[in-house]
């Protein structure tokens, strides 16, 4: 364990824990668009830089994005200096300028006293913040579905060839997870569509309600040693199963001690 | 035939001289890509056409060289006869009979061809007097325009592979490192970076596995030093690789090459076969323990690959992204492993440092700045071409001296370092010592050792717009600040040369700037700002014109000019109608011809091509 | 993957959509991440190039000697605009950031014949076959 300190208070941390895990145990509200627990890091939309120095740096200070940054000992970190203040609102005006009607942006930007942004706005926005997120949960998921195409300003999230793509099995991970909401699917019938493509809905046997993709199914059985049969119930008719065998061992076992 | 030990090298280079030294007298034709582009092949091809017809006297077409790039591209074709030195420029295919009957069966030189000096208008014969070679200091150029690329006996017999045996077999890695870091040889791709110290921490990571990459993607506009170097001394590069190799402990080295330079890709790999059929890459180079391989790896046109860690992930086929360097990529780089990084100008630099001594090397340039850098001196400057000169000579001299002044005798508006990473300096600044610290501390940077020349006919707004533009096409678009805040800075720019241009547009664009500067994930973005800034900061007046006056003073921006012709000189010959691509112009043979100012587009072709000065731009 | 790419555009001026399924195939890579690297790099082309790809520097060296006017008028005589090729597959052009031929700027590369110090004379002629 080391200490390091944040905003004058004097913390405990893993050695080599990224820095904004500590921050975020010390409940210190940075905004992180681009991360998430579940992938690796991706230092993109740069939100979460803070400022950090050391004694023996002599004054000398660095500004790092906390979600890449491992701590180390005798680290000293101010979260929310004026030059940090004026980054975050900066880096919210240019989201604007790409997302000026996506409420997400728009409720941060607030947060930071940006109500409209002073730049130039894009042609036709659309809530795609590109934070990379759908991609990498899907690489994460084993799918690698979808990927970030073209270069630079014209960058797009897209399936390959902007086509339905061929490695996605509708497990929905990527729209369930995007901040904005802005990857739309839809579940009608026996059909799911996501990313243009679509996909067959199994369905709970007693309960009709739909369940799983036949594709996600058949790779989570391929893969993960589960049993065909056990999607023919979506989860809640799986929890009430499993509460009524739970409820019917209890009894017995009374029974038992009685 | 494998070199098996150093005595074989030395008794090889020994028996390469006598053979070059046979030729009592030899020609060298300059078929680097600017004389190539000028039909240097026809030359070539001339000589042996000529010396097949006539029989010459001690002369044979094996005495006709081609060698890499002189340099002085402004003056191509060249061709030099040595050991005379004399100095023949523009030559064309039918001067080679002449050229054969004069200079080469007999001693004559032909006055025609020589380089007139326009200081003076006196005619130079030798190649070291030309004031564009006399004032330059040639270590890492050394070999160029003397050897041909493509032939390793050349190089073996110029001591080529020298430093290598004297480092393999008199050497420890940690000497080899001491005395890179003792020569102060700084990173010559723009960094600056100490070369030793990065080597050294290389070295101290534990780990099986080290990596030796040479970074030849030289993605800054207006730089060819590094492609000129790899296509015409390839070997001197391998050389500088695997001495680091030696010294980190690396079994594997990448030359990555920019892919619009094929041509360097195809000499750096005839130099890789013929290092391999000489064992000199491979296990146990000249019977030492030291193995060494080396692979090339393309770019695909990403400027942003120049970056280090957007040049690895590269090198492993992912898309060229940039990603934090905390941990940097010396300590994990390709594949996560221990790297050295260095430019093509760093490697080369290397052999000579070994077998001259770091204080030999430290005694050139200024103290922190030791050894030379290879600048393209290009532009609108009267000799533009590839010179290198020893660290802390002044811009002035670069300029004026080496460079021959501006062409046409235009003023002189300001000079461009270091690519779109660096900035613009103007005449105050002419006498400023090129060097990494100074040109930094001025708001500029070394970069790459583009140096691009401008005169009052450049607009400086445009040329921020330009830089931005260029930048905003090359973005990865990983991250905010760079893929959003330079797309915004252009459109900006734009909005100024257009002539929609407010006043608080400027400190807009400042501060903005400093959020990129201060943001951005990587170097494209952190010192994007800068062409932007610097012109800021020293051409302020000329914004201030398009945004109060809405005046273009350079004549460049096209919504703030507009083009006439002047009746009294134009003399009818229709060539401007016929440029038009708007079909703007209108007039009869011999008839003043009149620019409709409606269709008129400014684009400039008429201007380009009327040879009676008539049409005034304003 | 990106050197097997090179090659296949290479080979066809462009990267047909089975080269780039057959790609990830081969190299047992994911689609998507082949299309990544397909649309991020220059050197790539989802769409089939003319018989003459006209190749016109863009770098500052060129830029400061006249570059856009060049572009302009090889443009006009085309009828096409940069990155797109003609109806009959005869030209295609292209803005390159910088070929390293500066001292001869402005450079025009038509397949891969170097033409330098390019004039609005000569530009023409250059495209006029």
């Amino acid at each position: 364990m080391i200490t390091v300190t944040i905003n004058g208070k004097l913390v405990r941390a893993k050695e080599g824990e990224m820095l904004l895990a500590v921050l975020r145990r010390e409940k210190i509200d940075i905004p992180a668009l681009c991360h998430h627990e579940a992938v690796e890091p991706y230092g993109a939309c740069r939100l979460c830089m803070v400022e950090i120095t050391k004694k023996e740096w002599d004054g000398w200070k660095n500004m790092v994005t906390s979600c890449l940054y491992p701590v180390a000992d005798g680290l000293i970190i101010q979260t929310h200096t004026t030059d940090l203040i004026e980054l975050r609102k900066t880096i919210l005006d240019l989201y604007l300028a790409r997302c000026p009607n996506t409420p997400e942006i728009q409720d941060l930007a607030a947060q930071y006293g940006v109500t409209q942004t002073s730049f130039e706005e894009v042609a036709e926005p659309n809530d795609c913040i590109l934070c990379g997120l759908c991609t990498r949960i899907c690489d994460r998921m084993g799918f690698g579905a979808i990927s970030a195409i073209n270069r630079g300003h014209g960058r797009e999230i897209a399936p390959p060839l902007k086509n339905a793509p061929p490695d996605c099995v509708g497990c929905l991970a990527c729209a369930l997870n995007c901040p904005t909401n802005y990857i739309k699917y839809s579940d009608i019938g026996h059909t799911r569509e996501i990313w243009g493509r679509k996909f067959e809905l199994l369905r709970d046997v007693r309960t009709g309600q739909s369940t799983i993709t036949r594709e996600f199914a058949e790779y989570l059985s391929k893969h993960r040693n589960i049993p065909q049969d056990y999607f023919e119930l979506n989860d809640e008719s799986h929890r009430k199963e499993t509460a009524l065998s739970l409820g019917k061992i209890a009894i017995w076992s009374r029974e038992e001690s009685q | 035939m494998i070199i098996a030990t150093p005595k074989q090298l030395e008794q090889l280079a020994a028996e390469y001289k006598k053979t070059a030294d046979k030729h009592k007298k030899m020609v060298i034709v300059c078929c680097g890509t600017g004389c190539l582009a000028n039909g240097a092949q026809k030359i070539v091809d001339a000589f042996e056409e000529c010396l097949s017809r006539r029989k010459v006297k001690d002369f044979t077409v094996e005495a006709v060289k081609k060698t890499g790039c002189h340099g002085f591209c402004e003056q191509g074709p060249l061709v030099v006869i040595e050991p005379q030195g004399t100095f023949y420029t523009k030559v064309k295919p039918k001067d080679i009979e002449s050229i054969i009957e004069k200079s080469i069966e007999n001693d004559e030189v032909i006055e025609k061809f020589l380089f007139t000096n326009p200081k003076d208008g006196r005619k130079i014969e030798k190649y070291p007097d030309v004031p564009f070679f006399s004032h330059q200091h040639r270590i890492a150029l050394r070999n160029l325009g003397k050897i041909a690329p493509f032939d390793i006996k050349e190089y073996i017999a110029v001591d080529g592979y020298e430093a290598l045996a004297k480092v393999l077999t008199t050497m420890t890695p940690d000497q080899v490192i001491d005395e890179i870091t003792k020569s102060e040889l700084r990173g010559r791709g723009g960094g600056g970076f100490s070369a030793g110290k990065k080597w050294r921490t290389c070295r101290n990571v534990p780990s099986d596995v080290h990596y030796v990459i040479c970074n030849g993607d030289e993605g800054d506009p207006g730089a060819f030093m590094d492609r000129s170097i790899m296509e015409g001394d390839p070997h001197s590069v391998l050389e500088g690789m695997m001495i680091c190799a030696f010294a980190v402990g690396a079994k594997q080295g990448y030359i990555y090459v920019r892919d619009e330079y094929p041509l360097a890709v195809i000499h750096l790999q005839k130099a890789i076969a013929d290092c391999e059929k000489h064992g000199l890459l491979g296990d146990k180079i000249l019977g030492t323990d030291f193995s060494f391989s080396i692979r090339i790896a393309r770019g695909a046109g990403a400027f942003v690959c120049g970056e280090s860690s957007a040049l690895m992930r590269s090198v492993a086929g992912e898309v060229g992204e940039p990603r934090a360097k905390y941990i940097h990529s010396v300590v994990k780089g390709l594949y996560d492993q221990p790297t050295v990084l260095n430019n093509v100008e760093t490697f080369v630099n290397v052999p000579v440092i070994i077998n001259h001594g770091a204080d030999w090397f430290r005694e050139i340039g200024v103290p922190k700045n030791s050894g030379t850098k290879v600048f393209s001196l290009v532009g609108k400057v009267r000799n533009t071409g590839l010179i290198e000169v020893a660290m802390g000579t002044t811009m002035r001299e670069i300029i004026y001296d080496i460079g021959g002044g501006i062409i046409d005798g235009r003023p002189f508006k300001g000079v461009q370092t270091g690519g779109p990473s660096g900035g613009c300096l103007p005449e105050s600044k002419l006498d400023l010592p090129v060097d990494f610290d100074s040109l930094t501390e001025a708001g500029s940077m070394m970069g790459s050792g583009g140096m691009i020349v401008m005169d009052d006919k450049t607009c400086m707004v445009d040329v921020a717009r330009y830089f931005l533009q260029f930048l905003v096409s090359e973005s990865c678009g990983k991250c905010v600040p760079c893929r959003e805040g330079l797309y915004q800075l252009h459109k900006l720019t734009i909005k100024i040369c257009e002539g929609n241009g407010t006043e608080d547009d400027i400190e807009k664009m400042e501060k903005l700037s400093q959020q990129i500067v201060v943001g951005s994930l990587c170097g494209l973005g952190k010192s994007g700002p800068n062409p932007l800034l610097s012109t800021i900061k020293y051409y302020r007046d000329e914004y201030l014109a398009h945004i109060r006056d809405k005046k273009c003073p350079a004549g460049v921006c096209r919504n703030l000019i507009t083009y006439r012709v002047i009746p009294e000189l134009c003399t009818g010959c229709l060539a401007c109608i016929t440029a038009c691509a708007y079909h703007a112009i209108t007039g009869q043979k011999k008839e003043p011809h009149v620019i409709n100012q409606e269709l008129c587009e400014k684009c400039g072709a008429c201007v380009a091509v009327c040879k009676h000065d008539a049409i005034e731009v304003s | 993957m990106i050197m097997v790419l090179q090659d296949i555009q290479r080979e066809y001026r462009y990267l047909p959509c089975e080269a780039l399924l057959q790609t990830a195939q081969a190299l047992d890579v994911k689609l998507s991440k082949v299309f990544s690297v397909a649309t991020f790099y220059n050197a790539f082309s989802l769409n089939p190039k003319g018989e003459k790809v006209v190749r016109i520097c863009v770098g500052t060296a060129c830029h400061i000697r006249g570059a856009a006017l060049i572009k302009e008028q090889i443009e006009h005589h085309l009828g096409i605009k940069a990155g797109q090729t003609t109806e009959d597959m005869k030209f295609s052009i292209e803005v390159v950031a910088c070929v390293g031929a500066c001292a001869m700027a402005p450079v025009v590369i038509v397949n891969d014949k170097y033409h330098g110090g390019v004039s609005v004379s000569s530009a023409t002629r250059l495209v006029k076959n």
